[in-house]
């Protein structure tokens, strides 16, 4: 059977007769020996999907099962609205924009403290300000929307 | 000696402790907050209490509860590692009024040294050279507008009572000084409890180079030679050398700066570890910066290369013994070089990547060795701060010593979250570090030059797809198998209720 793997996008064609060259040595690590070279690939699932990692580097993983032929792309980036969200868990410190405020690419729009260092939100884009739903001393996750702007 | 000795701190300078401890056969008491109940400190002490919740400031900056755990485990002394209270002189003093051993120098002399004005002036008094700069804090924005104009800029301004980087902004010109006070002062009364502030003069391009001091409590006081930490972000030391490559190159730097050191401790009456902090210029000229009065997070490089185990010296010092050889008796041999493996991202600005981590494979074998305070399946906390690990490696030169850091680093593996292990691996390959061409401005220098990852060889893309697609494979067959498992016991339940 004919599978296709996208490694950060670049698309691999493997054949199952090719699975003989891998053996699973502990959790989720795998050994890899191709072409008489050996390779060590640790595999992780996180919210965004499956991640590996090799030789000191991260590789976004996608498998594409040869019998489901339906999945698609993933949908491109809006290029209006910009939400401004928080990389890592945190507190915010200090909001540094208000509502209506013209913000400049690479502006600071909130500071966000985690594991005693500060961090400056920015702004990808120029734009405008048109939500803040982050507060001074409140907590929040990973992906959270701290700024909206337009 | 002590039979048995609280531990005032978390990760992995805990740990270090407590093998300390072990290895002077000496009970270890470790102190947890809610997030580090399954910490590897609280997993090797041989006694634990818990001490409050997560913020430090409910539980490893809580003076009376630490002191309360130490009274009701019957430790005698209290390690404070670095970072918390350890230098703190009000802790120390409550230490000695409930009839603790602070593992440290007197409560007199961090105070004479603790605040870095104060520090500054007993240092010019004793004879070491200070960089110019203001003896009082900044009181108000005038003062300090007049202040910095007369000592020039670029100027630098630092929190009285500050360490590790915070309160510390840069300011090139007067119209930049107004907003770097406030950000600095509010920065240092969060991290501090303290919002002066003091203002110097900037030098350009200086190395931070400092000397480990060492003393007792019948006024012997000795050197050990310096530590180069100029490879610093946002004033956090990232990576640490001893020798300096440039005292290396100006041997007759290390007798000056440690006679320069020495001469403070001795004002200072000061008597344990400690570490007095230079920065030098490209001239060799060097200033007196602070005194760390507590271990350095980066002593293990002075280990590697003195022979000396530097938190065993602190026990026996505290529990009154002498000092166990002169000054010349210290020998340097070899090279040692420490990075700070941290949950940060390179290439995300180095946000802090808290979380848990899922895989973790560690480096070993000649020349290595490794500070760590995590485990796989450890979940890392947001409340503390980014170190996971210092990776040290000994080599009898300074190449050598890269070599083996260069070969533990691609050895070193953490999932889960993201690290700068990678980061290093870009440092050590830069030929203007391997030259020692370093100073505090490399790494934001490096990081401006820095060039984008190359791609893979397509043999690596190869490679991952045959081992997700593998571990796919073996993820669905484990799903299989749970829901064959599932349908069973569905079939003896409904059979169950059939037969009511």
């Amino acid at each position: 059977m004919k599978w296709q793997v996208a490694v950060d996008g670049r698309t691999i064609q493997i054949d199952s007769e090719q699975l003989a060259s891998v053996i699973q040595v502990e959790p989720g690590v795998y050994s890899v020996i191709l072409n008489g070279a050996s390779y060590e690939i640790r595999l992780i699932e996180t919210s965004l999907g499956l991640s590996a990692e090799a030789a000191g580097r991260r590789f976004a993983v996608e498998i594409r099962d040869p019998r489901d032929s339906s999945r698609g792309s993933r949908a491109a980036l809006g290029s209006g609205r910009q939400n401004v969200a928080a990389p890592m868990p945190g507190k915010v410190v200090r909001v540094l924009v208000n509502v209506g405020d013209a913000v400049d690419a690479g502006q600071g729009l909130v500071v966000v403290e985690a594991m005693k260092m500060q961090n400056e939100m920015k702004a990808a884009r120029p734009g405008r300000v048109i939500e803040i739903r982050a507060q001074a001393g409140q907590t929040v996750g990973a992906g959270d929307t701290l700024v909206v702007l337009e | 000696m002590f039979g048995k000795v609280l531990v005032a701190n978390r990760g992995e300078i805990a740990v270090r402790i407590v093998r300390a401890l072990r290895e002077s056969r000496i009970s270890s008491v470790a102190v947890f907050s809610d997030a580090d109940r399954g910490a590897l400190h609280v997993r090797l002490a041989d006694e634990a209490e818990h001490i409050g919740p997560a913020p430090s400031t409910e539980s490893y900056l809580r003076v009376d509860r630490i002191i309360e755990a130490a009274k009701k485990h019957g430790a005698e002394a209290i390690h404070p590692g670095y970072g918390f209270l350890s230098e703190n002189a009000d802790f120390a003093a409550a230490c000695a009024g409930a009839g603790i051993v602070f593992i440290g120098p007197n409560p007199e002399s961090i105070r004479r040294l603790g605040s870095k004005t104060a520090a500054r002036i007993l240092a010019k008094q004793a004879g070491a050279p200070v960089v110019p700069g203001s003896e009082e804090p900044a009181a108000n924005i005038r003062r300090a507008r007049a202040l910095a104009s007369e000592i020039g800029y670029p100027v630098l301004l630092k929190a009285a009572a500050g360490g590790g980087g915070k309160g510390v902004r840069r300011v090139n010109a007067e119209n930049e000084l107004e907003s770097a006070i406030r950000d600095a002062s509010s920065e240092a009364e969060r991290a501090f409890h303290n919002s002066e502030i003091y203002i110097e003069k900037l030098i350009e391009k200086p190395r931070h180079i400092e000397i480990q001091i060492a003393g007792d409590h019948y006024g012997n006081l000795v050197h050990l030679g310096e530590r180069e930490c100029s490879l610093q972000r946002r004033y956090q030391k990232i990576v640490e050398e001893c020798p300096s490559p440039f005292v290396a190159r100006h041997p007759e730097m290390r007798a000056a700066m440690g006679e320069a050191a020495l001469k403070v401790a001795r004002a200072a009456g000061y008597d344990n570890l400690g570490t007095v902090e230079f920065l030098s210029d490209n001239q060799g000229n060097f200033y007196f910066l602070e005194v760390n009065t507590r271990l350095q997070v980066e002593h293990p490089v002075t280990e590697l290369v003195t022979g000396y185990d530097l938190v065993q010296l602190q026990l026996h010092i505290a529990a009154g013994e002498a000092l166990p050889f002169t000054q010349k008796d210290v020998a340097w041999r070899g090279w040692a070089m420490e990075c700070r493996v941290g949950a940060e991202d390179p290439d995300n600005e180095f946000l802090p990547s808290p979380g848990k981590i899922e895989q973790l494979r560690e480096p070993s074998g000649p020349g290595v060795r490794l500070d760590s305070g995590v485990y796989p399946g450890w979940t890392v906390p947001l409340e503390y701060d980014a170190l996971l690990a210092k990776l040290v490696t000994w080599g009898p030169d300074r190449g050598a010593a890269i070599q083996r850091l260069r070969r533990s680093l691609a050895e070193y593996s953490i999932t889960g979250i993201q690290t700068n292990i990678g980061f290093f691996l870009e440092i050590l390959d830069d030929p203007q570090f391997q030259a020692g061409e370093i100073s505090t401005e490399f790494i934001p220098d490096f990081i401006a030059r820095r060039k984008p990852a190359a791609e893979p060889p397509p043999e690596l893309d190869v490679a991952v797809a045959l081992a997700a697609l593998s571990h796919f494979q073996e993820a669905r067959k484990h799903a299989a198998r749970a829901s064959k498992v599932d349908a069973g016991r569905w079939l003896t339940e409904g059979r169950g209720q059939l037969l009511r």
